[in-house]
Order: structure tokens, then sequence, then C-alpha cells
């Protein structure tokens, strides 16, 4: 299957598939660029993957173990030409993520074969095979076979009938009787009947029995609906390869209690959490951040804490904490400009597809990058996963790269080399850290009648903590469970900053007590480089380095950064314009809607279909001759390298619509949504949030029904 | 899946992958079957994801089959889940005239089921096509032997096609679709996709999509 040589001649080489790398690919690929994109993983997406669970174990896996081998760099310089100078690539992650944690909280009998270092809380017979250091609690009878250091501990009875199996030396500690019986003792007794049975319900066993329907994230992050990726997946029609879910509760934590969040217009209405005179102060300030001239309003105070700022409107205390912590998801000390500014976007957002701000892609945030691919690919992009560059070929003259070498020591020409960062060994030393845990839990944080929600929690802390979390509707993890990123700036280790949050919002098998919080079943725990900094001073003119996920919420950056890359490789070149619909490209000789079987054809494929260029285009060489589309009003592209085609007729949301910007006052709560879907800075209403309005907004026009699953019936 | 709407007239919607190696006929199969054409000269089309086929199955049902052709590019064999996502079944196709991409036929297969799965944890239909059947030389290859080699390795059956002179082309889609409507009770995952969302750029006013699934 993968046995070809591939060809020796690209315009476009890019190593790594992460979010910034496939933006670009795809860019480059759909103006005709003949793009050959590498991966020496054996997976797409790169730090921006999804995994199953059993697909992350192995993961977890060889993160412990290939740290150590480094791969001997060969000698290619026969390969080199007269003039030309070698830049050898890392051919691993330079900043692999660090303080990998995994523990397994398990009611039922479980088989556990630990290859990083866990903690394992056994409450029922369990059978542990430790390759790595272990602890073990153990509250029933467990066999443990340790190949390394490992240390169980156990009750004196209990600790007679754990069985030891060991390579290397196990410790075995006795722990005094008083708090663990009374865990033991009373649990049955506090916990309602149902509970236990749902807790009962899924084992480790049962987990990785369905681990392939988990898809979990290594990078947690959610989409504004008005936010340049959104608009980019929209604009470019990459997004007819993704379906995304509402992230359907802002929640926070207040005084330990998890509560909702009202942002929008009916939430504020309904909520229970206000009085009504914080109701109208809280829609008179939201209103007044959506003002054009809010800039006025807070002069005195941009560069002075937001908190203050809130302080000074007096705002209550209630209202203080939603605004800061949830709406701005800002610290109080951060500036007033930068948190109205925040304030203000999530405004905006809001309504576009639903209630809150954001959507969140169906099977993990690892789907974004592999759709930009598929579009890279079916535009000519040649794909190579488990492949990788080993060096970059420099013209010392020009210092620009001609070629690539790579992992077989094939010599391929290009005129431009796009690289994942951390690609340069020397000096690379990340700058920050994001701690990171993914919870599988048994129930939710804030149980509700609406059995289905993805909610997103601000938890203020030194270094606040958003916690995202996941039904089974948002296919990443299976019924019976919900699968919870918590994201923070390092402080500490990822154990250090986030356990006390996981603790505290959730029970653990060796929480003293019990009660209605949901139960941890798996928890994982790991550090993450944002961004390396610069890796190489000066770098080749035509070489690039993407940078990966960074800490924030949103996308903006990373498309930010490849829309630049693009730029600079084709300053002319429009960036991502839209492809054609498959089903709107005729072939020549084809007549629509005749024949028995062409019945019924592409019967939504209406002749108002605009900017969706139907091309048979030529290959990347572009030798092939132009099969021209039969279509009408539809242009047909011939030149792979067309330069800002279909102005026109393009429905991307830039600037095509008058500016419509009803504003907040007039505070009635049912108003046209029709301006909606549109510009961003243009339609800042807080309206048509109210999720019946429009649960499933498109891009563009509100009126359309956009509800069109992939296998979805039609008619 | 099953979109019973006000009418009797049932709708389904299947994408269906046609994978294998390199220059076997994937793409003349799937012009042959939705176009009509045959064309001698190699052509990459760029920039389609698939072809639609629209069958009027029987009075009540209409089936309408997305047929996702490999992008020439990803035949290294490192297609996204994009590519495989939500696929209800799959044509594998080899060149009789090569013996080579039969070999490769296996790994292919065990590729698919590695990559997607229906509901209930079994593999997608597959069918596995014989194409370019006009080049053939020998007609003694022993039927049994293919019949043995479907079983062992898991597809539906097989057909003898010719994108070229349009034999069994037809036949063998009726085939899969068959299947694919046989197994319509364990299509992939939840049904519940009401609040799934997909972004759109289109102006075309709204076609009735009843986007139940
Ligand atoms: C976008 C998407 C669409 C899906 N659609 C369907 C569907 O329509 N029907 C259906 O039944 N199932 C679907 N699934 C689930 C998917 O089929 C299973 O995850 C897949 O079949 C793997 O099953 P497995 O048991 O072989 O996994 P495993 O044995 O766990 O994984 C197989 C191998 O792939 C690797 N791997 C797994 N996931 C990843 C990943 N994300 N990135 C990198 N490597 C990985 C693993 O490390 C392992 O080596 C979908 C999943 C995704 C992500
Ligand atoms: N004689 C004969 N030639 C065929 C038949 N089907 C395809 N071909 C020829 O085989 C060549 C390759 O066909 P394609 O359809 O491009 O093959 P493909 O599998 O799509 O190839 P890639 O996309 O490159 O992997 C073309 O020259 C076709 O004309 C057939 O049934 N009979
Ligand atoms: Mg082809």
């Amino acid at each position: 299957m993968a046995s070809e040589h591939l060809p020796s001649e690209f315009d476009v080489v890019i190593l790594g598939t992460g979010l910034v790398e496939s933006v670009v690919a795809a860019a480059c690929s759909r103006v005709g660029q003949r793009v050959l994109h590498l991966d020496r993983r054996s997976y797409y997406a790169g730090k921006w993957a999804s995994f199953t669970l059993n697909g992350l174990l192995s993961w977890i896996d060889e993160q412990n173990t290939t740290l150590a081998s480094e791969e001997q760099s060969k000698d290619w310089s026969a390969l080199l030409e007269e003039g030309e100078d070698l830049i050898g690539l890392s051919t691993r992650d330079v900043s692999p993520v660090t303080n990998l944690q995994v523990f397994n909280y398990t009611r039922s009998p479980c088989l556990l074969v630990a290859r990083s270092p866990c903690l394992l809380v056994a409450r029922s017979p369990c059978l542990l095979v430790a390759r790595s250091p272990c602890l073990l609690v153990a509250r029933s009878p467990c066999l443990l076979v340790a190949r390394s250091p490992c240390l169980l501990v156990a009750r004196y009875q209990l600790l007679r009938e754990c069985f030891c199996f060991s390579e290397e030396e196990v410790e075995e500690e006795e722990v005094e009787e008083e708090v663990e019986e009374e865990g033991q003792d009373q649990t049955p007794a506090r916990e309602t009947e149902q509970e236990e049975k749902r807790r009962k319900r899924l084992s480790y066993a049962e987990l990785l029995k369905e681990g392939r329907r988990f898809n979990i994230d290594l990078v947690s992050k959610l989409l504004y609906s008005r936010g340049a990726l959104i608009d980019l997946l929209i604009k470019s029609n990459v997004s007819r390869y993704a379906e995304f879910k509402n992230v359907t509760r802002i929640l926070t934590c207040r005084h330990g209690n998890i509560e909702q969040v009202p942002c929008s217009r009916s939430d504020v209405f309904s909520s229970r959490l206000l009085s009504v005179v914080e109701k109208r102060m809280l829609m008179r300030f939201l209103t007044s951040c959506l003002d054009q001239d809010t800039p006025l309003l807070y002069q005195d105070f941009a560069q002075r804490p937001y908190l203050e700022f809130l302080q000074h409107h007096k705002l209550s205390e209630n209202l203080q904490h939603f605004l800061l912590h949830s709406i701005s998801m800002a610290t109080p000390d951060t500036p007033t400009a930068t948190a109205l500014t925040a304030t203000r976007h999530f405004l905006q957002c809001l309504g576009r597809y639903g209630n809150t701000p954001f959507l969140f892609p169906l099977y993990g945030l690892g789907e974004i990058p592999q759709c930009f691919c598929r579009m890279c690919a079916v535009f000519g992009g040649i794909y190579c996963l488990r492949h990788s560059v080993q060096a970059v070929v420099v013209d010392k003259s020009s210092n620009r790269c001609k070629a690539v070498i790579d992992s077989q020591g094939q010599r391929i020409s290009c005129s431009h080399v796009v690289l994942e960062e951390g690609c340069f060994t020397q000096n690379a030393t990340p700058t920050r850290w994001v701690s990171r845990a993914v919870l599988i839990t048994d129930g939710s944080v804030l149980p509700s009648e609406a059995e289905q929600q993805v909610s997103i929690v601000t938890i203020p802390s030194e270094s606040p903590v958003r916690l995202v979390e996941l039904c089974p509707s948002s296919m990443t993890c299976i019924p019976g469970t919900h699968l919870v990123h918590l994201t923070c700036q390092s402080l500490g280790s990822a154990f250090q900053d986030l356990s006390p949050v996981v603790t505290r919002l959730f029970q653990t098998a060796d929480s003293d007590h019990h009660d209605q919080r949901p139960g941890v079943l798996w928890c994982f725990y790991f550090n993450m480089s944002e961004g390396l900094g610069s890796e190489v001073s000066e770098l080749p003119s035509n070489l690039f380095v993407c940078p990966g996920p960074d800490g924030s919420l949103g996308h903006d950056h990373a498309i930010a950064q490849a829309e630049l890359i693009f730029q600079k490789i084709l300053p002319d070149e429009d960036f991502c314009p839209p492809a054609p619909n498959p089903e709107d490209v005729l072939y020549p000789g084809e007549e629509p809607g005749t024949g028995p079987s062409h019945q019924g054809e592409e019967p939504q494929t209406s002749p108002s279909h605009q900017g969706e260029e139907p091309e048979t285009s030529p290959s990347p060489q572009g030798e092939e001759p132009q099969t021209s589309p039969t279509h009408q009003g539809e242009e047909p592209e011939t030149s792979p390298s067309h330069q800002g085609e279909e102005p026109e007729t393009s429905p991307s949301l830039q600037g095509a619509e008058p500016e419509t910007s009803p504003s907040l006052q007039g505070a009635e709560p049912e108003t046209s949504p029709s301006h909606q879907g549109k510009e961003p800075e243009t339609s800042p209403s807080l309206q048509g949030e109210e999720p019946e309005t429009s649960p499933s907004l498109q891009g563009a026009e509100p009126e359309k029904i956009p509800v069109q699953p992939e296998n979805g019936t039609q008619g | 899946m099953a979109g019973g709407s006000v009418s009797e007239c049932k709708e389904y919607l299947f994408k269906v992958l046609v994978i294998g190696e390199l220059g076997v006929g994937k793409t003349s199969i799937i012009k042959r079957y939705v176009h009509q054409l045959f064309s001698q000269h190699y052509r990459a089309t760029i920039g389609v994801d698939f072809a639609l086929k629209v069958i009027n199955w029987d009075s009540k049902t209409l089936v309408r089959l997305q047929l996702w052709d490999i992008a020439g590019q990803e035949r290294f064999g490192n297609m996204t889940r994009v590519y495989y996502k939500e696929a209800v079944g799959a044509f594998v196709v080899f060149d009789v005239t090569r013996g080579s991409t039969f070999e490769a036929v296996s790994k292919w297969k065990h590729d698919l089921d590695s990559k997607v799965k229906l509901a209930n944890g079994s593999p997608i239909p597959s069918v596995l096509l014989a194409n370019k059947c006009d080049q053939k030389k020998d007609t003694s290859n022993s039927t049994s032997l293919m019949d043995n080699f479907c079983r062992e390795t898991g597809f539906l059956g097989w057909f003898e096609t010719s994108a070229k002179d349009n034999i069994n082309v037809d036949e063998a889609s009726r085939f899969l679709v068959e299947n694919i409507l046989a197994n319509d009770k364990g299509l992939p995952y939840e049904e519940t996709n009401g609040d799934r969302i997909k972004l759109h750029q289109e102006t075309v006013a709204a076609e009735s999509k009843s986007g139940c699934c």
C-alpha cells in the first residue's frame, strides 16, 4: 500500500500534520501548488490529535519509552551539490509532554497492565501487572505482578490476602484501619441504590472494551462561533467534513458550587441566581459593552484591572464573578481594555449557532486538522505518515531551501518548506507549559434534565482552570460516561495544578465521603509545552515554522499564523477559496436529470449556488484538459494557479452584508433574528440566543435548514 | 438512517468507499457507474470528494450513493479519518492483469476494518472487484478459489468487472447496496443526530432536508 516512491519534486513540502501545518497545506494545494505533507508519527494531527482510549494508552506508553532513544543522524553529504548546506532536523519531538500520570479508580474487579507510573485504588479484587513504578491501594484482595518497584498499601487483614509476584522490590505497607474502615463501611449506606448501580456499571475493563469509541483530545479548545477557525471552515468549504455540537452551558465554580452563568438574554431573564435589579444591571452593562463607543466609557480604566472597573460600575458580587471569570475569562488583574475586548467577542459569538458562543467538533478536535488534510489531498496533495524529513538542503549564497532529504534518503526538491515547531534540536527550550488533565467520569458536574450537555466551567484560581465536559453525543465518550478536560497555565506539574480541582469537583475512589458528585473512573495528568519561542535565529527565507497549540481557548492565533505563512509563500493568492461542492460537479456528456438511473440526481444543486466553481481541474502538473461544466452561472476553473477568482460570487462571510447592528436596548426578548450569521462586528446583538429560534444556524442565512448529517436522509 | 418522511418513500444516503492499489480502475469504475463514461487516459480528478449516484431502488426507496474515491494522493495508504468516517460500505478493487494488486487486497481490507466499523462493532460490508476483466487472458481462474478468498478475508462477494466494457458494475453496486440496506438497523453509532450542526455557506434556498438519521 505504501511502497511506492515519492515524486522528487514539489512546490511545498510540509512536515507535521498539526492544525497550522494542515491549514497551510490545504491553502497551498487549493490554489494549485504541489504539496507533499509528511508526518513522522503514525497518526494525524500531532499535538492536536485525538486518541481512542486504547490509542491514548499506547501513546502514553510511547511518551514514557521513546524519550531515551536518539537516532543517530546519517551523513547525507553525498546528496549535496556545490554551494549547498544541510540543516539537520530532529526526528522526534523535542518538547514532548512531561509529568504523565495515570490514575484508575475502579470499583469492579479489573485487570490492569500499567505501563506508566500509576496509582490504582482498588475496591474490588484486582490484578495489577505493573511495568512501571506503581502505587496500589488495596481495599480488596489483590494480586500484584510487579516488574518495577511498587508500593502496595493495604490494611492489615487485606495485606495478608494480597499477593505479590515481583521481579523488583515491592514495599508493602500497612495502614491503620480507622479512616479506611469508615469510608469502606459507610459507603453503601449513604449511596442510594441507584447511585450504587450507576457506579457499578462501568469497570475499567469495560472502558477498555469500548475504548475505540472514545476520542480523547490532547489539546482542549473550543471554537468561537465567530472565531477565525469557524470563518475559515465556512469560507473554504472544509466545513463539509465536520459536524459540531453546541456547547450548551457556561458554568462557573463559586463557593465550591457549580452554577450556570446567565450570558444570553434568555438566560439572564430566566436566571434564578439573579435578582431583578441585577438582571437589569447585567443587561445594561452587556449592552454598553457592545456599544461602538465603549472605549470612551473605560478610557480611564483601560490599563487598570478589570475588577476595579466592575467595582466602579457598582456591579454586585454575583455579577462581578460572572463577568470576570466566565464571560471575559480574565483574572482580577487583567487590564480592563483586554477584558472588555474578550467580553465583546464573547457577546458577538452568542446566538450564531446557539445560546453560548462555542462549538465543539464531533469526534474531537483532532478532526479539524484532518479535515484540512483531506481538502489538501482532494486537490492533489500527497500524504505520508511515518515519514519524516531528516535534513533541509540550503543554498548557501541565497540562504534559501532547495530541497529536503526524507527518512529514506530521497532528495526531494521544493520551493518552500513548512515545519512544525520542535524540528530543530538545538536550543529549543519550552518557554511556557500548559497543565492538562483528562478524566473519564460517571456523571455530569451539574446534572440536568437535558441529558446531553456540553459544558465549559471556569474555575477561578491562582492559575484559572478551564474545564470542558463532553457528553457521549459529542462522540468522544461512551454512554454512561462524560469526558472531562481540564486546562490551565502551569505553575507546577499538572498534578499539582489540577488535582485539587479534581478532588473538589469529583469523587475519586479514595474520597472519604460520598455525595452527589460524579465519580472519576480514569484520570490522566500531563504537561504540554506551549510555544518554543524562536528556535533558530536565521532561518532560510523560504522556510517557515508553525506554532503548536497555545493554551488559549480559541484558535485565532493558529489560523492567523497559518494565513501569514500562506501569504509569505504565495503573496498573490487567495487564502482558501471555497472548494466546489462534489454534488455540483458535472462531467462532459452528462445531462443532469435525464436517463432513468439519473433521475432525481442532484436535486438540490440549484443554479443559485454561488461561489462554487465546479472544477474537474487539471492535475498539479497542469497537463490535463479542462472538462467544462455545464451548469449555468458557474465558472470553470482552468488554471491551477488562478488568483482571486470568483470574487463576486463568493458567499464567504467577509464583508458581504450590509450593516445591521441592532443593539440590546429595547430589552424585549423577541426581535427578528434575521441579521445573524454575518459580520461579527456588525451584529453584536444578544438576541436570537433562544435556542428554539435557531438551534443550528449556519453561516449565512438563518432561514436555512442546516442540519445535514453525513448519513442524513433527505427529502 | 431510515428517514421515513411524510410520504411512504424512504430516502437513504450511503457513503461507500472505493479503495485499492494505484491504477486498478477505481476512478474508471466510478465514472462508468455514475457518469456512464470511460476514458483510456489516465486522469486524476482534482477537487472532488465523491461522486453521487441516485438509485430508484424500488417504488418506496430512493438511495443516494456517495462514492468516495481515494484522492490518488492518499494512495500511500494514509487516508484521514474524514475519509472513513461514517462509511457504510466499500469496494476493494484490484486489476486482474496485475497480480501484485490482488496481493494488496487483504492489506486494504485489513486497513478498512481497522478504521471503520458498524455500530454493532462488525466490519462494514465490502465487495471485491476484479477489474479490467475485458483484458483477462486465461479464463481458467477458478471461481471457487475466489469464493474461498472472500470468505476468509471477509468480503460479501466478488465480481469480475470492466469499467471499459461496462461489465458487472451495476450488478456489483446493486449487490453491495442490498447488503447495506439489510444492515440498515445497525448503522454507525447513535441515530440521534438532531442537535448536530453543519456549517454551510450556500445561500441556496432551504432544501427540505429532513435530517433524521
Ligand atoms: C472521525 C471518526 C469517525 C468515526 N466513525 C465511525 C463510524 O462511522 N462507525 C464506527 O463504527 N466507528 C466510527 N468511529 C470509531 C472508529 O471506527 C474507531 O475508533 C476505529 O474503528 C478504531 O477502532 P479499534 O477498536 O480498531 O481501535 P484501536 O485498536 O484502539 O485503534 C487502532 C489503532 O489506531 C490507533 N489510533 C486510534 N485512534 C487514533 C487516533 N485518533 N489517532 C491516531 N491513532 C489512532 C491506535 O493507536 C491503534 O494503533 C469513528 C471514529 C472517528 C474518529
Ligand atoms: N481495459 C481496461 N482498462 C481499464 C479498466 N478500468 C480502468 N482501466 C484503465 O486503467 C487505467 C487506470 O484507471 P483509473 O480509473 O485511473 O485507476 P485508479 O484506480 O483510479 O488509479 P489511481 O487513482 O491512480 O489510484 C486507465 O488507463 C483506465 O483507462 C477496465 O475495466 N478495462
Ligand atoms: Mg483514481
